[in-house]
């Protein structure tokens, strides 16, 4: 740890916004994930898929709204894509930051794009030959734009996470797993979202009682990356296994990992159901709190 | 592009005095902690205490006690941004606020800053800190409108004991290695530089320090942020890689023996 300076004074004051921008991003991110694995086994117009699109581009919006508000000067949002002096481009693929706001516009475009066809898919409206039998998912067109939309679902879920590790602040510099810890969490809580709302719709289908055995599987995963994340911390994990971060940390796991395990073998009724869903996004906002706060808050 | 210039400061003969934390406070216009109410750290003699976003020269008051306090020794030293010929604030800046200057210096654009603070948490040696006034993130800029003038450094200029020297980086370097040479034949060996070119590939504000790099509150191996970066996108698509296969295999399966159960009647969904 002698390359990272232990005792550092200048707070950074990334608070509550910024895990709930993750939280959300992540969220957005895992549900179109599951539209893209519907895509692939042919289901792109199903009820679930749609709902995936839905989720998907509802949740993502709200993002930059969280990450505009916790710039120090939030009129200059723009300055993250758009070089103020030139107008030109402003893109470094090297920073986390600028490649994640270059990321989360040409997702939410995606999502906004499948959102839309969507409500086509609805025969809410129609634009020229995009009408309700004729809609970019369910098509080879809708597998391909899936497919660009999971590469790049999985980069917005990873880029926070590996954010933090590209800092020199101590408990995040120490680990390269964050990102690994958030793509798992961004797909368990997109998943937890779409059965939440499917749920509460009073769906049940094929596609649902699959996507609940793929998410047992999602869990243990998820689990997997949470202990090789502390595992390897080594000492620097005393920057996330204190206080209310550790509180957090322990329900996450517990709560929202593996009490919806036992629920999911115990009993199949809709309101253990509800309750795991909700177990597992709080859960996923607990540990991204956890991550985010704890180095912030060991001083 | 003009010569690289910087900064080379001598601990041995740091007399605390202040006049070049004053100096930069005066020149570069920063206001006084608190509004000017007087504040006492409480367990130092030092009250600024670190480097931020208006203090970006601060001398370190590295007091040495017994337990009992009857011996003391202390250790002076004017801290400062080390202008990094890798520079780790730069390297994240995600708007371009970050810029290298024509003296291979690095300086804050506060007009183009958005205050996301990446920078703050990049910078290895917690340099950086956000300036209140302006809501962005704000440092030494060693002073780039003088030098653009052909002026010396505020703060070098108030030294009373050229502890802070402001040049060529090729001549400091020569002239630090000479007075580290010195203060060897005089049996004081502990005398070592602090941000030779092997450290993030130079430091254009280096030190001539007399203990550890720790004992002054310094990292022993500065790095980069980045380093991090191409391990963690791999593990993350690992990771993605893992959850996908497993989510789809299970669905998949899940899926079959769904239809099997239904005789291969597709639920409409």
């Amino acid at each position: 740890m002698d390359g990272i300076l232990v005792e550092r004074f200048n707070p950074i004051h990334w608070d509550w916004l910024v895990y709930m921008a993750m939280f959300v991003a992540g969220t957005a991110a895992g549900a179109y994930l599951v539209a893209a694995m519907l895509e692939a086994f042919g289901r792109g117009r199903s009820s679930l898929a749609r709902t995936a699109h839905a989720v998907a581009f509802l949740v993502l919006i709200l993002t930059p709204v969280f990450l505009t508000l916790d710039l120090g000067r939030p009129e200059r949002f723009w300055h993250m894509v758009i070089q103020s002096k030139t107008l030109m481009p402003m893109f470094k693929p090297w920073s986390p930051m600028s490649l994640g706001s270059m990321l989360l516009i040409v997702f939410s475009g995606l999502t906004f794009i499948s959102f839309v066809d969507m409500l086509v898919g609805r025969g809410l409206f129609a634009i020229g030959p995009w009408r309700r039998d004729h809609t970019i998912h369910g098509s080879r067109l809708g597998l391909i734009w899936t497919l660009i939309g999971a590469v790049l679902a999985v980069a917005v879920g990873a880029y926070s996470g590996v954010l933090l590790s590209v800092t020199n602040i101590p408990g995040w510099a120490n680990s390269v797993l964050i990102g690994a810890v958030y793509v798992a969490t961004s797909i368990r809580t997109g998943v937890a979202a779409l059965l939440l709302v499917q749920t509460l719709r009073g769906k049940e289908d094929t596609d649902l009682i699959a996507l609940h055995s793929a998410h047992v599987w999602l869990i243990v995963w998820w689990l997997v990356t949470m202990v090789a994340f502390i595992g390897t911390l080594g000492e620097a994990s005393r920057f996330f296994l204190f206080g209310a971060p550790l509180i957090a940390m322990i329900a996450a796991v517990v709560l929202g990992g593996l009490v919806p395990l036992a629920l999911h073998f115990m009993t199949h009724t809709r309101s253990a159901a509800l309750a795991s869903t909700l177990l597992i996004l709080a859960g996923g906002l607990l540990v991204r709190y956890a991550i985010v706060m704890g180095p912030q808050l060991v001083h | 592009m003009a010569e690289p210039m910087g900064f080379f400061t001598d601990t041995t003969v740091c007399i605390g005095c202040k006049a070049c934390e004053v100096a930069c406070k005066q020149w570069n216009q920063l206001p006084a902690t608190n509004g000017g109410r007087n504040t006492l750290s409480g367990d130092s003699y030092d009250n600024t205490r670190h480097l931020d976003g208006i203090h970006w020269r601060h001398v370190k008051f590295v007091e040495q006690f017994s337990p009992d306090r009857s011996q003391a020794a202390w250790q002076l030293m004017s801290d400062v941004c080390k202008h990094c010929v890798q520079a780790a604030c730069l390297e994240v800046c995600p708007t371009g606020a970050i810029i290298r200057t024509e003296f291979d210096t690095v300086v804050i654009q506060a007009d183009v800053c958005n205050g996301c603070r990446d920078c703050i948490a990049a910078c290895p040696f917690d340099v950086i800190g956000i300036d209140e006034r302006t809501n962005t993130a704000a440092k030494c800029t060693l002073c780039y409108d003088r030098m653009q003038n052909g002026m010396v450094p505020a703060c070098a200029q108030a030294c009373p004991t050229e502890s802070i020297q402001f040049g060529a980086i090729k001549d400091l370097r020569v002239r630090a290695d000479a007075r580290v040479n010195q203060l060897h034949s005089e049996g004081k060996t502990a005398a070592y530089i602090y941000g030779k070119e092997d450290m993030l590939g130079g430091l254009n504000s280096f030190f001539l320090l007399m203990d550890k790099p720790e004992v002054y509150g310094l990292p022993v191996r500065p790095r980069l942020a980045s380093v991090n970066n191409v391990p963690s996108w791999l593990f993350s698509t690992g990771s993605a890689i893992v959850a996908g296969v497993m989510g789809m295999l299970a669905f998949r399966k899940s899926r079959m023996d769904a239809r099997a159960r239904s005789g291969g009647q597709e639920d409409p969904g």
